[in-house]
């Protein structure tokens, strides 16, 4: 048989179907300019960071002393007595070679997920404090992270407040923030841009999978289709062909018109728009489950909106899943937003290339989706 | 063109039909009748491979082939068409009527232009406006709906179509078309039909009738041989009676070559006898020395609505005898 035919009866619903043909490409165009003009993205969570001290190489400037025991002390309180940071790792530097091995280190650390921050004690800094003269620090944040950022702004006085109470010291820091690791520079749009790792992801996979469910479950002459010599599977395949189509077409638009209200990638494009395509495709496998479950539309819509406020939920971005049990985390580690968020956030803000371990985990998603739907639909009983 | 063999249809505890046993040739058109319940969809559902051969046992044969073996399934289903009670079941309603065609054929691995020039011969048998060919068929009207939904059923030139109540839910006054526009299709393409129907007015088309009660099969005859084998050949006396009851029925039907008493009216009865022309005279006079006061008469040769109607009362009193 004929598989176009069925192809071109999927497209050719699509396009008659005004209803879905906003849900596809117009609802998304207004959720990037209302989220992109009204949200940012990320928790406000506990912190993790590395420091590097310079505290042991020589100082240049006139300083009676030589001195570099506190650096250790403020070590020691980001270790053992903040409650908002966790000290990954130190770096105790005395030479220049070492600090630069350190930096690449930490450089990484933030790209990885690995840290929210890293630390440098300057040379002079137990000088300073001997002294009492302000001490400078100097911190690193991961920018991609909007409000995280502000957060560790604030978090960073903890630390220095204990540090000023152990080292009997009344006189101020010197925060410096060279450089935020990874923002959206000012001149760009940045709501947008740090709303969009999150956005992006939900508009394309909530669109796709509402749109399949209800595009088989409302497909009233579906039954009948199977009293002519078409077999489930090719009925199967043919939706999910014209609806990756169709997904692909909307991809293309959402990417456009991010692009054109000023999406800022530090990554490829390519690979995003690869993304994009991968989270729909993901969308298309859920709907199709759903679809096989589901008898009637309501049905379909009810466990659409179950499913896709689970699924955020859990994506870690809301709930932060180090505060969840283990098991759960588990589950959480399954989710396809929990691997999407990520891949878009590393592309857009971080120039990270593709995670093969999130590219596998989002993928293994939609092929488990696809089989249980067809398992389902290949036992399930359609009569006319 | 199907033959069908002691079938039997269990679900589970479930015995829905017993022992059905039937042969239907080329070109004919069959009726399948039956109050709800009486199996026919079952049956059909057989026919159409629509039911596991675990639930189904019998020797059946369409167009030659045993919907018992799966391998069959996809060279029957090219075999037949089918025509679901509802249109929303068998047409796109978002498409027009061309694309709706030509994704039904494409299912049979019909060529775009082939699908177009059937398409063409079947709207112009059945009466589908020009200027709704390329229309959606949601702007089409009821009884256009119904004719595309025949169409459809028809376009890959089928040797059985099955139709599934196609008067349901159609105007009393279009019922007829349809059926006609039915034994216009089975007379020009001999295509063998079967109608799964509880319009009676439907056996007026069919060349044989089935009546089906509780999964068993009660009779397998033509509409007219069915209403011969009623008492006097199918003749009946009707009577208009006023203040008819209960009580008066049973008065009436004390006169003796009495053998059935329908009340087809709120004062109208219709009564088949033995011997009807000997004894119609003689029933006029018992009626009036009865004192019952009938207000018209007229005698009428039995409908299949009145065959059908009969048979299955026979059935139920059988059944009440039995318990």
């Amino acid at each position: 048989m004929n598989i176009g035919g069925l192809i071109k009866k999927e497209f050719g619903r699509i396009k008659s179907d005004k209803r879905t043909l906003i849900l596809l490409f117009v609802i998304p165009v207004i959720l990037i300019i209302i989220f992109g003009l009204t949200t940012g993205v990320g928790p406000t969570k506990f912190f993790t960071a590395a420091i590097i001290t310079r505290d042991e190489m020589p100082t240049y400037d006139n300083f009676p002393t030589n001195s570099s025991q506190f650096d250790d002390i403020f070590i020691s309180i980001m270790q053992h007595n903040t409650t908002t940071w966790d000290l990954h790792q130190f770096f105790n530097c005395t030479n220049l070679e070492d600090y630069d091995n350190a930096f690449d280190k930490c450089i990484q650390f933030i790209k990885n997920d690995i840290v929210d921050a890293f630390i440098v004690l300057p040379e002079n800094f137990s000088e300073s404090v001997e002294n009492k003269i302000n001490p400078v620090v100097i911190y690193y944040i991961d920018g991609s992270d909007m409000t995280a950022t502000s957060s560790i702004e604030v978090a960073i006085q903890e630390p220095i407040a204990l540090f000023r109470v152990q080292a009997d010291l009344l006189e101020n820091f010197t925060i410096m923030v060279p450089y935020l690791e990874f923002d959206v520079p000012f001149w760009e749009s940045q709501l947008l841009n740090y709303a969009l790792p999150m956005i992006l992801p939900i508009i394309i996979l909530g669109t796709t999978m509402n749109l399949t469910s209800l595009s088989i479950v409302s497909e009233g002459p579906l039954p009948r289709m199977l009293i002519t010599p078409t077999t489930k599977r090719e009925i199967i395949l043919s939706k999910l062909i014209a609806n990756t189509a169709i997904m692909i077409l909307q991809s293309t638009e959402i990417f456009i018109m991010s692009a054109f209200f000023g999406l800022y990638s530090l990554g490829s494009l390519f690979n995003l728009y690869l993304v994009l395509i991968m989270i729909g495709f993901c969308g298309i496998c859920m709907g199709l489950f759903i679809s096989a479950l589901s008898p009637t539309e309501q049905g379909a819509n009810q466990m659409y909106l179950i499913m896709f406020i689970v699924i955020i939920m859990f994506s870690g971005s809301f709930i932060p899943p180090e505060l969840i049990s283990p098991e759960m985390q588990y589950v959480i580690n399954i989710l396809p937003l929990s691997h999407a968020f990520p891949l878009v956030t590393d592309i857009i803000l971080k120039g990270l290339g593709l995670n093969l371990e999130h590219v596998l985990v989002l993928n293994l998603n939609s092929v488990i989706f696809v089989l249980l739907a067809y398992v389902i639909y290949r036992f399930k009983k359609i009569e006319v | 063109m199907v033959e069908v063999n002691n079938l039997n249809v269990i679900f589970g505890k479930a015995h829905i039909v017993h022992n059905v046993s039937f042969t239907v040739n080329e070109g004919e058109v069959i009726g399948l009748f039956g109050i709800s319940g009486a199996g026919k969809t079952t049956i059909i559902r057989v026919l159409t491979c629509q039911i596991d051969k675990k639930n189904w046992n019998g020797n059946v044969r369409v167009t030659g082939l045993s919907p018992a073996n799966k391998k069959n399934h996809p060279k029957i289903l090219s075999n037949i068409g089918y025509v679901p009670q509802l249109e929303l079941l068998n047409l796109y309603f978002e498409l027009s009527p061309l694309v709706n065609v030509e994704v039904f054929t494409s299912t049979y691995g019909m060529s775009k232009k082939q699908a177009r020039r059937i398409a063409k011969e079947l709207f112009e048998i059945l009466d589908i406006p020009k200027d709704t060919w390329k229309k959606r068929v949601k702007h089409m009207s009821g009884g256009e709906k119904k004719r595309l939904s025949m169409a459809i059923g028809l376009i890959h030139n089928p040797n059985v179509l099955f139709l599934d109540e196609p008067t349901t839910g159609v105007d009393a006054s279009k019922r007829y078309d349809i059926l006609s526009y039915l034994k216009k299709l089975n007379k020009k393409l001999k295509t063998t039909m079967f109608i799964i129907t509880h319009d009676l007015e439907a056996a007026l088309i069919c060349d044989k009738t089935a009546i089906l009660r509780e999964g068993k099969l009660l009779e397998f005859e033509t509409p007219q041989k069915l209403i011969l084998s009623l008492p006097s050949e199918g003749l009946v006396a009707r009577f208009t009676v006023e203040n008819l009851n209960e009580e008066l029925i049973d008065m009436i039907k004390k006169f003796e070559p009495i053998r059935k008493v329908l009340r087809v009216g709120n004062e109208v009865i219709e009564i088949l006898m033995d011997d009807f022309e000997q004894n119609l005279p003689n029933l006029i006079q018992f009626l009036i020395n009865k004192g019952i006061k009938i207000k018209s008469m007229s005698r009428d040769i039995a409908s299949f609505r009145r065959f059908f109607q009969i048979r299955i009362q026979e059935e139920e009193e059988k059944e009440k005898t039995l318990n």
